[in-house]
């Protein structure tokens, strides 16, 4: 039994999953939210992963972005999901934050917002932060597990209401909207009026576009303080004493140089750090087996059945298939024996979830996922 | 043309699910062009642990460093891909300079959105300058989609002006013929899901970027006869002995990758017009660099097989 993973998954009202590509962490996240609500909590998965793994792991085609509840058989507790898209996100933070409808609708039309809010990588962290703070503002939840993007992007969605704030600089705002006889940056006697410099920066970015820019900055104007206000409090949600990080990576060297960087990060952003989660760890004692002695009786007794010399080859292959199961283990062993040392003298747990046969995309399996992660 | 000669190409872009080996694929492309005398660059872009650092034990700076004759790897840090980007992209002239070099136009330049794609881009032209070949080890595929997409959408932002400029400059790079675009993946049912969605991303974002074939990492050659998987399933399903389970969990396993190797291979070719070039499971315990020495070896033969077949 993993008693601390447990009391985090009863206590905590957010849990972020954090580490790199292809470790599991939409499944885990799908996992941790699955025994949640097993246990009487009422429980959002939350993936801004643009893989948008997190259905496949459910045994659905295809969440949206709206909160789906997902059937787990039971009346106690309950398990809801959702993937953020990112366009909708916005356009509906945007509908809801517009003084008016003229506003509202000159935004929406806006060519510089709509590349914003549907091209760019950043604005899915912009909006993923934007999105969870709504969420889990609203109370709805007694738990909310979010999936982040593989980690160098996670560091972006940690960063990324700071990034946006920052865009909507009063001062840098202020080139371009104060009219132009007013333009001042950063005083006149360095640079003159800023006149001067919106004609530069026309220069760098042609004509069309400041104006273009100018426009959707005066319109976005009078939601600055609304943004700047979200920023402070996305950042406070993630600092909360009821919010955890999870770091998932598997036993390979990438994935946990990864998992150590992102510990050293978090610990230095003063964040909590929950448990990191060793995923797929081959199950696999290190000791060498014999198959004559071990199965030897089993399999003569089987070879009648089968075509002549089958349960030779299939002994013979067994042994090979261990050595090398062995060898793999063997380098995995390292690596968390490494990990765990470089973490000896923190308070967060580390947990190993042996590799599973088959792939995990239905309930069923993921409850198994759950007795594997929690013991 | 075979999969390996690739490498007489100027650019290739490798890109692929995260965790399907994308970095030593680009590493063991970039042995691959080394070795034929071209100079060759492995670039990764503002990584923050850099995967050439763990296998050639040198920290790749923004300047390109040589590690091995003709190989050369770089990091873009984007900080200094900004500068230089502003140096030589923006109109000359000090006061322009001057103004860009303001710490609030400076911090405005950091955070608007499309800029690190679009200063990448511009960078990785000019390397191309220098170098006979560019072996981009680009994001997971999501971000690189996202990446590979920008200069349409700065040709859409920008009707005029030196950002427009860069923005058609890239794109004619990505779409030049001596351009290519590999995606790797594995034979597990979620990544090959990714790997065909990014396919198809990309070639509806960029058309005239050609993607050239799906690396399919990890793979195991089917070695069961039928009957040899009959006969492991019954003898896994019959009385359990406890110290055995170790050896069937080991048997099941590599038939259960054998198994899907056939299975992902056989959903690529159905649903992309792609090659398929399987590069088989691969020891790491020789470490990474060792680990990119073999992945280059099986390149090699994986693309001989294909001609010759």
């Amino acid at each position: 039994m993993n008693s601390s993973l447990e009391e985090l998954v009863t206590t905590k009202k957010l849990l972020v999953c954090v580490g790199s590509g292809g470790v599991g962490k939409t499944t885990m996240a799908a996992t941790i939210g699955l025994r949640a609500a097993r246990q009487g909590r009422k429980v959002l998965v939350l993936t801004i992963d643009p893989a948008r793994r997190l259905a496949n792991s459910l045994g659905l085609d295809s969440i949206g972005n709206v909160e789906t509840q997902i059937d787990i058989g039971t009346s106690e507790g309950e398990l809801w999901a959702m993937m953020l898209d990112t366009k909708t996100t916005f356009d509906e933070l945007i509908r809801k934050s517009a003084p008016d409808e003229e506003t509202r609708e000159a935004i929406l039309s806006n060519r510089i917002y709509q590349t914003l809010s549907a091209h760019f990588s950043g604005s899915q962290e912009y909006m993923a932060g934007e999105a969870l703070y709504d969420i889990v503002d609203s109370d709805r939840y007694e738990l909310v597990v979010l999936d982040t993007p593989p980690a160098k992007n996670a560091l972006d969605f940690l960063e990324a209401s700071a990034r946006l704030a920052q865009f909507l600089d009063p001062r840098v705002i202020n080139v371009f909207l104060s009219p132009p006889e007013e333009r001042r940056f950063f005083g006149r006697f360095m640079f003159g009026t800023s006149a001067v410099v919106f004609k530069l920066l026309g220069f760098v970015f042609g004509g069309e576009f400041l104006n273009d820019f100018s426009a959707f900055l005066r319109h976005f104007e009078p939601m600055y303080e609304g943004f700047r206000n979200r920023h402070e409090a996305v950042s406070e949600l993630l600092r909360a004493p009821d919010t955890s990080f999870l770091t998932i990576c598997a036993p390979n060297e990438s994935s946990m140089e990864v998992a150590q960087f992102f510990n050293e990060e978090l610990k230095q952003r003063g964040l909590s750090k929950g448990a990191i989660i060793v995923n797929q760890v081959l199950p696999c004692e290190g000791e060498a087996l014999d198959p004559n002695t071990l199965l030897g009786e089993a399999a003569s007794e089987l070879q009648g059945q089968f075509s002549q010399g089958t349960s030779a080859r299939i002994l013979a292959r067994l042994g090979a298939a261990h050595r090398r199961l062995r060898q793999h283990a063997h380098i995995e062993r390292k690596l968390i024996e490494n990990i765990r040392s470089m973490m000896h003298d923190e308070t967060n747990t580390l947990v190993e979830v042996p590799r599973l046969e088959g792939e995990v995309h239905d309930l069923d399996s993921l409850d198994r996922a759950a007795s594997l992660l929690f013991g | 043309m075979a999969f390996v000669d690739l490498i007489y190409g100027r650019l290739l872009l490798v890109t692929g699910k995260g965790g399907t080996g994308k970095s030593s694929v680009s590493a063991a492309f970039g042995r691959l062009g080394a070795a034929q005398g071209r100079k060759t660059l492995v670039l990764e872009i503002d990584a923050q642990n850099p995967a050439m650092k763990s296998i050639y034990g040198v920290e790749p700076g923004y300047k390109p460093v040589e590690v091995a004759p003709n190989l050369w790897v770089a990091n873009l840090h984007w900080l200094d891909n900004l500068s230089e980007w502003v140096s030589r992209v923006l109109p000359g002239g000090r006061v322009v300079r001057l103004v860009l070099n303001n710490p609030l136009i400076q911090s405005f330049l950091k955070v608007a959105p499309g800029n690190r794609e679009t200063i990448a881009l511009s960078k990785i032209g000019w390397l191309l300058e220098e170098f006979d070949l560019v072996v981009v080890d680009l994001a997971a595929s999501g971000h690189a989609t996202a990446m590979l997409e920008v200069p349409n959408t700065m040709i859409g932002l920008f009707p005029s002006g030196p950002i427009r400029r860069e923005g058609e400059r890239a794109l004619e790079m990505l779409c030049a013929s001596d351009a290519h675009l590999v995606l790797v993946g594995l034979p597990e049912d979620m990544v090959v899901n990714e790997t065909i969605e990014t396919f198809e991303a990309i070639r509806e974002k960029v058309p005239g970027l050609s993607i050239d074939a799906v690396l399919l990492n990890r793979s195991s050659v089917p070695s069961l006869t039928d009957d040899e998987q009959g006969f492991l399933a019954a003898l896994s399903e019959g009385e359990k002995i406890e110290s055995a389970e170790e050896l069937l969990w080991a048997g099941r396993w590599e038939a259960q990758l054998e198994e899907a190797t056939a299975h992902a291979e056989e959903r690529l070719a159905e649903r992309l017009h792609t090659r398929v070039i399987q590069i088989p499971r691969l020891s790491h315990e020789g470490g990474p660099q060792q680990l990119v020495h073999q992945i280059a070896a099986a390149m090699v033969r994986s693309s001989t097989q294909k001609r010759s077949s």
